[in-house]
């Protein structure tokens, strides 16, 4: 693929814009607080856009399309059934808590909740996951745009990097989540037309069905009755419960990335609603991202100079069908914006990433074990260093996941193993006051062993099993739902079971932290709109619309 | 505060004057698989909307003083 000139200028013009915005925002940081949580003082639309974009990183939106034109449209219950339940459960019944508690973090919530271990437990493990995942996700990025471009690895995932690095450290969280609604609208102007030409060339929704085969790709749910039966190999319960409770409420409830676009707006009630509102462009992803993918294969079907790539041994390579479409669809002028959205989203995970490093940092680990009394501009200062520290850190992660796949692909099975059981820990410590640090801790380490154990007893397309084979899955995606659903029934078990037998907290301690303790937020006298239930009653009835539709 | 709008208007209007420009003065250029002129659409509607953004900014901000 080759650029024209006015590519060059339409990613020009992009960076001038991030960059500008840092710069103007630079003046509104004074304090710790608002370089670290934005002065707790974003409007909703920005906060709730920014939800969704800081989760948009360059590996998911590449990965995505991957797998839809892997999967099919099976890959959107990663945004349906996985990901709008827990995030309207966030939203009403859980931040609340977060936001309620004055928590400047989740692990700081886990202080105050349970003790000091479940904290250090969640800071350390959360703390070198954003460093990995954001050096993974520039790892795929600097790739592919060598492989398209021919741009060189080392330039490209440095200049980008330094880009971050600019804006981040200018206007702090701010800016990373001013930015990211901008890369937010970005990606969907740079993404959507592709959708619209991709199928329309295939002849529509009708015209990708009729030539795809297989009716696998376009069906959502009637082909998981049973494993065998669809390309992910994956079960109706797997599906149900172990994605879309387990691994989907895990993430979206509890990941301190996702959770601080909610605690850093204005108030209670614009803390909540930024996941409700958030999940409206949530739902319509699969559109921009995962139809292309499908489209794909139609029209690869079709005789018109159009292919799925391959790699060099002739494996499909499904991770460049996107920019392959583009290069097919998009005119020089538009493909600079396609490829431009692509950079923004990787940004817009990567700042997220660096964001949220940066707060668990420094005040979970600094100002928690090494320099407790300081003074809060030293904190400020702290966090800037931080933001140096998290870039050079994550590019030094780009390297080794570059030169040591094996390595990432272990890292990625251990946090897994490490986030698995992390929802159980906050659902009874939201809503069973009665559950204590033992309890947590416990459980939580319990949890992670059952994940590794039952990885470790389970094969998988070769993967897994060095302790012997109980049982064998369909697909890796099969066992990791059912690693998630060990590791959570464990947890919950173990933190029952240990919350009985040590001794209860006061329930004084325990007032802005637990249901039941709590005064919930009351929104009467609110419009319909500006009110949790109303919205997530309108989000859920255009989410069982699209399931239906898609079924 | 900055209003947010305002960057990202201005940066839509930006965007969709260089694809309406590549739309209207170099309308030969096409893609492989498309003889629609991609850029001249994308344009309009990403200069539409950068306007649109810019007009909501300058409402809120006469409004509140």
């Amino acid at each position: 693929m080759k650029l024209a000139p006015v590519d060059y200028i339409v990613l020009l013009v992009y960076f001038a814009f991030v960059l500008g915005i840092g710069w103007r925002l630079r003046k509104g940081v004074s304090s710790s607080g608002d370089f670290l949580l934005a002065g707790r003082s974003v409007p909703v639309w920005i906060t709730s856009l920014a939800f969704i974009a800081a989760n948009l990183g360059a590996q998911e939106l590449i990965g995505m399309s991957a797998s839809g034109a892997k999967y099919g449209i099976m890959t959107a219950h990663f945004y349906w059934i996985g990901a709008i339940p827990a995030i309207l459960f966030m939203g009403i019944f859980m931040m609340p808590f977060y936001y309620g508690s004055k928590a400047r973090s989740v692990p700081e919530y886990l202080k105050m909740r349970y003790d000091e271990k479940t904290r250090a437990y969640n800071a350390f493990s959360f703390a070198v996951m954003t460093i990995f995942s954001s050096g993974i996700s520039m790892m795929v990025l600097g790739k592919l745009l060598q492989l398209v471009l021919g741009w060189d690895f080392s330039t490209s995932v440095l200049a980008s990097a330094a880009i971050v690095l600019a804006y981040t450290l200018l206007g702090g969280l701010t800016s990373a989540i001013y930015n990211e609604v901008l890369q937010f609208l970005l990606i969907v102007a740079g993404f959507s037309p592709l959708a619209i030409l991709a199928v329309s060339k295939a002849g529509g929704w009708q015209g990708i069905q009729t030539r795809l085969a297989s009716p696998v790709m376009t069906h959502a749910w009637t082909y998981m009755g049973s494993a065998k039966d669809n390309p992910m190999g994956v079960e109706i319960f797997g599906m149900v419960f172990g994605l879309g409770f387990v691994l989907s409420f895990g993430y979206w409830c509890t990941n301190f990335l996702v959770v601080q676009r909610a605690m850093a707006a204005k108030s209670m009630s614009a803390a909540r609603r930024t996941p409700l509102i958030g999940a409206f462009p949530k739902m319509f992803i699969p559109f921009i991202i995962i139809i292309p993918g499908i489209a794909a294969l139609a029209l690869a079907k079709m005789n018109i100079g159009y292919a799925i790539p391959m790699d060099a041994s002739g494996v499909p390579d499904y991770n460049q069908v996107i920019t392959t479409l583009m290069a097919k669809f998009y005119p020089a002028g538009m493909l600079g914006v396609g490829l431009t959205g692509l950079m923004a989203s990787f940004m817009s995970g990567m700042a997220g990433n660096v964001s949220a490093f940066n707060t668990i940092w420094t005040y979970d680990i600094y100002q928690s074990y090494i320099r407790k009394n300081a003074p809060d501009r030293h904190y400020l200062n702290v966090g800037r260093v931080t933001t140096v520290v998290g870039v050079v850190l994550s590019i030094g992660a780009a390297y080794i996941a570059q030169h040591y796949n094996n390595i990432m692909d272990l890292l990625q099975l251990v946090f897994g193993f490490v986030n698995a059981p992390l929802f159980a820990t906050f659902l009874l410590g939201m809503f069973w006051k009665r559950s204590t640090g033992h309890g947590a801790f416990s459980g939580l380490v319990t949890g992670t062993v059952a994940a590794s154990l039952t990885w470790c007893l389970t094969v998988a397309e070769g993967k897994g099993g060095i302790l012997g084979t109980v049982h064998e899955f369909p697909s890796a995606m099969a066992q990791s739902f059912w690693i998630a659903i060990m590791a959570f029934t464990s947890c919950l078990v173990v933190t029952f079971v240990v919350s009985l037998l040590t001794e209860k907290r006061p329930e004084k301690e325990l007032e802005g932290l637990v249901y039941g303790l709590t005064k919930m937020p009351s929104d009467a006298g609110v419009v319909w709109y500006e009110r949790p239930w109303p919205l997530a009653i309108a989000v859920s009835a255009i989410l069982i619309v699209l399931n239906i539709w898609f079924a | 505060m900055m209003d947010l709008r305002v960057p990202s208007g201005w940066f839509f209007t930006v965007l969709g004057l260089i694809l309406l420009g590549m739309g209207v003065f170099a309308p030969e250029t096409r893609a492989a698989l498309t003889e629609a002129n991609v850029n001249l659409y994308a344009g309009a509607v990403m200069l539409a909307f950068g306007i649109f953004m810019l007009l909501l900014a300058r409402r809120a901000s006469t409004s509140k003083s």
